[in-house]
């Protein structure tokens, strides 16, 4: 890394607690213990404040509170690419976050700044900008940018048809960094028998899809792994998305119906002039989440229903699916949790796809099965955790482990590292079309 | 010859300490214990923060408002813990279906994600938040998986000892609980290994009564081996508000309901 981005860093850094001071106004109003308090408590303690601290009241009182964090992630590939250079991730990235209480409406509003030293390039993001308010005793409203989250699966979306951000995903970035935005108006009815969220996005929010400037992928019409530069764009569709939710909880069982009219979230569709594009899609699912045993169990369900290709017969579309879930997690032994997930991608009309692809070896199997697997332990101070998350498919014979490793220092300092691996047989498969990709990453966070 | 009612008073209560020290009930103290502790009102706010100290003397912060409400006395209860501090755990929610017949049903949101993780049934006896106290220290341990005898009374506390009956499941040995007389809160836990050291100590350094319920509103624990620390104060408590059952459920995560969580008496 050049001395030019560790300044800008350690001026990003050096800015958090200016902020952080800003946001914490101290006053006097503080909390005396009455004189029967045992000694050795915390009131001989002023250095730390904990006397003088007004419990963060003042902050309510005295304008806008600004949070946020500066963090540094750095991650390298851990063999040469031929596509691209040693550098996997370079983030400098300083996040501001706000929220305002005007009448009975919350505000809320994060935006960040980063230089991203992949792409040698600055890139500001509003990653938040959303108003909330409650219409009578049953019905929230959330409009604006905001994140959507739903479906029980654990890095599986069967019915979770918001976008994703899988650049960030492989990349080795925080977890949050998944879920991208979306721009919506998300309304959501409570009621005795089930409560419902029903999400208008007036225009199309696809995900952040592998394009070729972080990482390579394989292309089946340039015959092999391929990594444009900067990333290919794909052709947006001009249509909206309509998702909704019903779910109700009875007894700990939680359980949910899905409905989604929209598009395919990444660019799996070719356009008649041969550009990549997104192609229409409904789907219908159910899930149930509950506990079992001595853990939680959960099952989910989900068709896909490619409007525009219903007998599979275009291999420009892609062809419908159903798709399956099980998972399991429980604690093994105190502080360590395991879980596993069966997946399953059933193609609908696989004969018809073989017959028209131009390309039938590299398609996908009839039925695709993933099983992950994710064990997190936590160490007793509640401060470090280890975890390792693998998916992997017996059918495609390929997979990716996800070793990672979090610890907390204190209430302002964090860091995190660890791996993105793929493995597999063929360079065409799911996971084997990333082996290019290895990487592992190292992050530390200053939260303020 | 018939001895006058009113002399039956001062009789009865000569015999009373001699009475009571026979006829202790000590799973009626302990009930009455768990009552005062964890089911005081109906329902109740209350602001809580926390110092954690390590044993190098470095030290964190949580600030939590959490919301409870009782399905019945001594049963079932409904919890909601909003965090406000620090940073990185701010707007986290945890939510808590505490069930008498099976294990609890507990959920965290976490709102960078938009995510509501359902949290497997684990350990109880494993670290709130980073802090010194355990889920159990937040949310009571159940009575019914201690025996417990009287060790000691004296006028102001009862004594009592307490062996776990799966005694697999947890870290101690056994414990030993003062239970203040007058308010019947437990105000000293400490907890031995199986050497008989006395690795744990949970005491209440403080306490008030609020709206007729006595309340404890500082309280620390102690891990006597490394010498590390938490301490919890309380604020802004207030009982039987009348908090409706819908406070309770997915909705308050993701949009917490802030008329009962402004920090005001």
């Amino acid at each position: 890394m050049s001395s030019g981005r560790t300044h800008l860093f350690a001026t990003l850094i050096a800015l958090a607690p200016g902020f952080a001071a800003y946001a914490q106004q101290n006053t006097d109003d503080g909390w005396q213990l009455g004189a029967d308090s045992e000694q050795n408590s915390a009131q001989q303690q002023d250095d730390w404040g904990w006397e003088d601290d007004d419990w963060g009241i003042e902050e309510t009182s005295a304008g806008l509170p600004v949070h946020g964090f500066a963090e540094l992630a750095l991650g390298r590939r851990t063999e040469s690419s031929p596509y691209h250079d040693a550098l996997s991730l370079g983030d400098a990235r300083l996040r501001l976050e706000t929220s305002y209480q005007w009448q009975e409406i919350s505000f809320e509003a994060k935006a960040e700044g980063r230089y991203d030293a992949v792409l040698s390039d600055w890139r500001g993001r509003i990653r938040e900008l959303s108003a909330q308010f409650s219409l009578g005793q049953q019905f929230d409203i959330k409009a604006g940018r905001q994140i959507l989250t739903w479906g029980t699966g654990d890095y599986l979306f069967l019915n979770d048809l918001f976008p994703k951000d899988w650049q960030s995903f492989f990349a080795g970035r925080e977890d949050e960094y998944l879920k991208a935005p979306s721009d919506a108006v998300k309304a959501s009815g409570y009621f005795d028998w089930f409560n419902l969220d029903l999400v208008y996005s007036p225009e199309f929010d696809g995900d952040n899809y592998i394009s070729g400037d972080y990482f390579s992928f394989f292309n089946p019409r340039a015959g092999g792994v391929i990594a444009p530069q900067p990333g290919f764009n794909a052709k947006r569709p001009s249509g909206d998305e309509w998702a909704l939710r019903l779910f109700r909880n009875i007894k700990g069982k939680e359980l949910a119906l899905y409905a989604y009219d929209g598009y395919y979230k990444s660019p799996e569709a070719l356009s008649a002039e041969g550009v990549p594009t997104f192609s229409g899609l409904q789907t219908l699912g159910a899930s149930i989440r509950m506990p079992l045993g001595s853990g939680l169990f959960n099952a989910e369900i989900s068709h896909h229903r490619s409007k525009e290709d219903g007998k599979g017969e275009n291999p420009r579309i892609p062809n419908s699916q159903w798709r399956a879930l099980l998972g399991y997690e429980q604690e093994v032994i105190t502080r360590l949790t395991g879980s596993v997930q069966f997946y399953l991608e059933h193609t609908q009309n696989h004969a018809a796809l073989l017959a028209n692809s131009p390309f039938p070896d590299w398609e996908a199997e009839q039925n695709r099965v993933v099983l992950t697997n994710r064990l997190t332990w936590r160490n007793q101070r509640d401060d470090l955790s280890l975890s390792l998350f693998t998916f992997y498919s017996p059918t495609d014979q390929d997979g990716y482990l996800r070793p990672a490793l979090d610890y907390r220092l204190d209430d302002n300092w964090s860091m995190s590292a660890g791996m993105n691996l793929f493995f597999g047989e063929d360079e065409h498969s799911f996971f084997g079309q990333f082996k290019d990709n290895n990487n592992l990453y190292g992050r530390i966070r200053y939260s303020f | 010859m018939k001895l006058p009612y009113k002399w039956l008073l001062p009789l009865s209560l000569m015999l009373s300490p001699l009475a009571q020290t026979q006829e202790v009930d000590v799973q009626e103290i302990v009930k009455r214990a768990e009552l005062a502790a964890y089911y005081a009102g109906d329902d109740g706010r209350s602001a809580a923060r926390m110092l954690i100290t390590d044993a190098q003397g470095r030290k964190q912060m949580r600030q939590f408002v959490i919301l409870r409400k009782d399905r019945e006395d001594g049963g079932s209860q409904d919890m909601m813990v909003f965090f406000s501090r620090p940073a990185d755990v701010r707007d986290t929610v945890f939510r808590v279906v505490k069930n008498t017949d099976r294990d609890d049903d507990r959920w965290l949101y976490l709102p960078g994600l938009d995510l509501v993780k359902r949290i497997s049934a684990g350990d109880k006896r494993t670290s709130f938040v980073g802090s010194h106290f355990f889920y159990e220290d937040v949310s009571g341990r159940s009575t019914s998986q201690d025996n417990f005898s009287l060790l000691d009374e004296t006028d102001k506390q009862y004594v009592l000892e307490a062996n776990p009956k799966d005694p697999g499941s947890v870290e101690f040995t056994r414990y030993q609980v003062s239970i203040d007389k007058a308010t019947m809160l437990p105000v000293k836990i400490d907890f031995f290994d199986s050497k008989g050291e006395n690795y744990r100590r949970v005491e209440a350094l403080k306490t008030e009564e609020i709206q007729g319920y006595p309340t404890v509103t500082h309280s620390r624990v102690q891990d006597l081996r490394s010498g590390g620390e938490t301490e919890m104060q309380f604020r802004f408590i207030s009982y039987d508000l009348g908090l409706p059952d819908d406070v309770f459920s997915e909705r308050s995560l993701r949009n917490p309901p802030r008329d009962w969580l402004e920090l005001r008496d």
